[in-house]
């Protein structure tokens, strides 16, 4: 057992969780129509927008991958996280794709392909989003959990003696804990839709920033900053703070990292759903313009976190592990339910807002198209709960009770760079350039996806595995799937003749 | 500028700005859900008193 006290930090933990409730209960009636349900009535203002926006891309995931990147690449780490910042703050300031985006008034990215592309392409977008959105999105609630266990020490063992019901229970607190979490979760999105998600969102960002603040100011205190900067510069040299200098990194790592975020700044849903959901463009622009610099954090607290993890458990400890144990035996009593409420609270933003993001995809985009007559707003909204309810019975069906196989970070990486490579290309093509069309569309998609599986197919091959991870690597593939996309979309294009374009 | 320089510099921009903006973010945020829950309240009003 770790340093939770269950009267305490308990007590803390249960106080978040009803105020979480209560708040994204009490929304539900303000929700009238299928656009208050998916986008707020698209009222929202640029400091909701700010809270919202750093709460839903921050979940327990991203602070376990951040926190690992702290552990083995020291303070260079962060690197992706200052390139995330400088993605968002110029697309913000200039408005590139998100204000075209906004004005169209679309719901969703292939609503707004469909007017350039036609419905084909639309559907094809709708499905590659709604697959690379919930593979990923699958092994956040393990994922979650384990980090949970191990920083309060619960035990995942029967008790000895224990029987029947009981050693099940027991051997399973993991999947029940994060079944009520994903229940409570589900309740209020299923109900309250966008609206709820935004004013929760709010909360679980304040409870969220004091618990990451409280705890990185202990680290600094207790830890100190020398022994971090010295612990970085026994175990990886100048490379710990030079990203191009690091022999893992170096400027492939950075190149793709820079494509990468660039691409979820512009297209991934539950990013663009803020700009979607502002009053206008321009409070959609502010919203990115305000949130950029949090990006930076996202990275270099929990990064600060797992050198701290470094510099106590050495560097032979499990670098994904190694946080979450560190901090289960460093912090104090009242401090560790602050942080598993913020925890908490990061963890059910994310999920709440990618639950409605992808049922507003799949409705909108893959099965709206079907209908043959306009669907009344209290039909629409049923169906839209039926969505997000059904994406919650996946969550627990894939993603906790079916334990993944392989490699965690290899399956994240190529189920986002299917869907960021392809469409990113397809917005800005949709945007800018006047000759894209539906065949220019078609080839980014399939090229966008074949690259990445191809890398995976051939490195686990026995035959080529070897040579692919020498000659051509994880970064070198990815940064491929979004040169050889753009590529696609060019040739494709210009063999369609132009006369025969959908328009509309 | 040395490595841990830049680090420390960024570290500590970082989290000033952090808690700055959550104690603004909480005030505002606080403001921009009356303002977007009174005028979704508004919008409904005006909607069932058109039927």
């Amino acid at each position: 057992m770790g340093n939770f006290n269950i009267v305490i930090d308990g007590s803390i933990v249960g106080l978040y969780l009803l105020a979480t409730m209560a708040a994204g209960l009490m929304v539900r009636k303000y929700v009238g129509r299928v656009e208050d349900f998916l986008v707020a009535g698209r009222e929202m203002n640029v400091y909701l927008g700010v809270a919202s926006l750093a709460a839903t891309e921050f979940g327990i995931v991203t602070c376990m991958y951040t926190a690992e990147n702290g552990f083995r690449y020291g303070f260079a780490g962060a690197t992706p996280g200052i390139l995330y910042a400088l993605a968002m703050l110029v697309v913000g300031l200039t408005g590139f794709c998100i204000r075209p985006l906004r004005q169209s008034g679309v719901m969703t990215l292939p609503e707004l392909f469909e007017r350039r592309f036609g419905p084909g392409v639309r559907r094809a977008a709708g499905v590659v989003i709604v697959l690379g959105g919930l593979l990923n999105m699958g092994v956040f609630l393990r994922t979650g959990g384990e980090f949970l266990v191990q920083v309060t020490g619960f035990s995942l063992q029967a008790a000895p003696g224990a029987a029947g019901l009981a050693a099940w229970m027991q051997a399973h607190t993991l999947e029940l804990a994060m079944t009520a979490l994903l229940l409570m979760v589900a309740a209020y999105t299923i109900l309250g839709g966008m609206l709820s998600v935004l004013v929760t969102d709010y909360l679980q960002f304040i409870v969220m920033s004091a618990g990451l603040l409280a705890v990185t100011a202990l680290i600094l205190v207790k830890v100190g900053w020398g022994r971090l900067v010295a612990t970085v510069q026994a175990v990886h040299g100048s490379g710990g703070f030079n990203p191009f200098s690091h022999p893992q990194m170096g400027w492939p790592y950075v190149l793709f990292n820079a494509l990468l975020n660039l691409a979820a700044v512009l297209t991934w849903m539950a990013v663009i759903q803020r700009v979607l959901a502002a009053k206008d463009a321009r409070t959609g622009q502010k919203v990115y313009t305000r949130t950029s610099f949090f990006f930076v954090a996202r990275f270099l607290i929990p990064g600060i976190w797992g050198i701290a993890a470094l510099a106590a458990l050495g560097p032979g400890a499990d670098s994904l592990q190694a946080m979450p144990r560190f901090l289960g035996a460093f912090l104090p009593v009242g401090l560790m339910g602050l942080l598993v409420a913020a925890m908490l609270a990061a963890d059910m933003s994310t999920d709440s807002s990618y639950m409605l993001t992808w049922a507003s995809v799949i409705y909108n985009d893959i099965i709206a198209p079907f209908r043959r007559r306009n669907w009344s707003e209290r039909r629409g909204l049923r169906l839209n709960r039926l969505i997000v309810a059904g994406i919650g019975l996946f969550l627990l069906a894939y993603g906790l009770w079916y334990p993944l196989q392989g490699d965690l970070w290899t399956y994240l990486g190529i189920t986002g760079t299917i869907y960021l490579s392809s469409m990113s290309v397809l917005l800005i093509a949709c945007c800018y350039w006047r000759r894209a069309n539906s065949w220019g569309a078609v080839a980014a998609i399939a090229v966008g996806a074949l690259v990445p599986v191809l890398y995976l197919v051939l490195e686990q091959m026995p035959g080529t595995s070897t040579w692919v991870r020498g000659n051509i690597g994880p970064y070198f593939s990815g940064i491929a799937a979004y040169v050889l996309a753009a590529a696609a979309m060019i040739a494709g294009s210009l063999l369609k003749p132009a006369r025969r374009e959908v328009t509309k | 500028m040395n490595g841990p320089l830049f680090w420390k510099i960024l570290t500590a921009a970082c989290l000033l700005w952090y808690a700055t903006i959550t104690v603004y973010v909480a005030l505002r945020g606080a403001r921009d859900i009356k303002e977007m829950l009174r005028s979704l309240k508004e919008n409904r009003s005006s909607v069932t008193s058109d039927k």
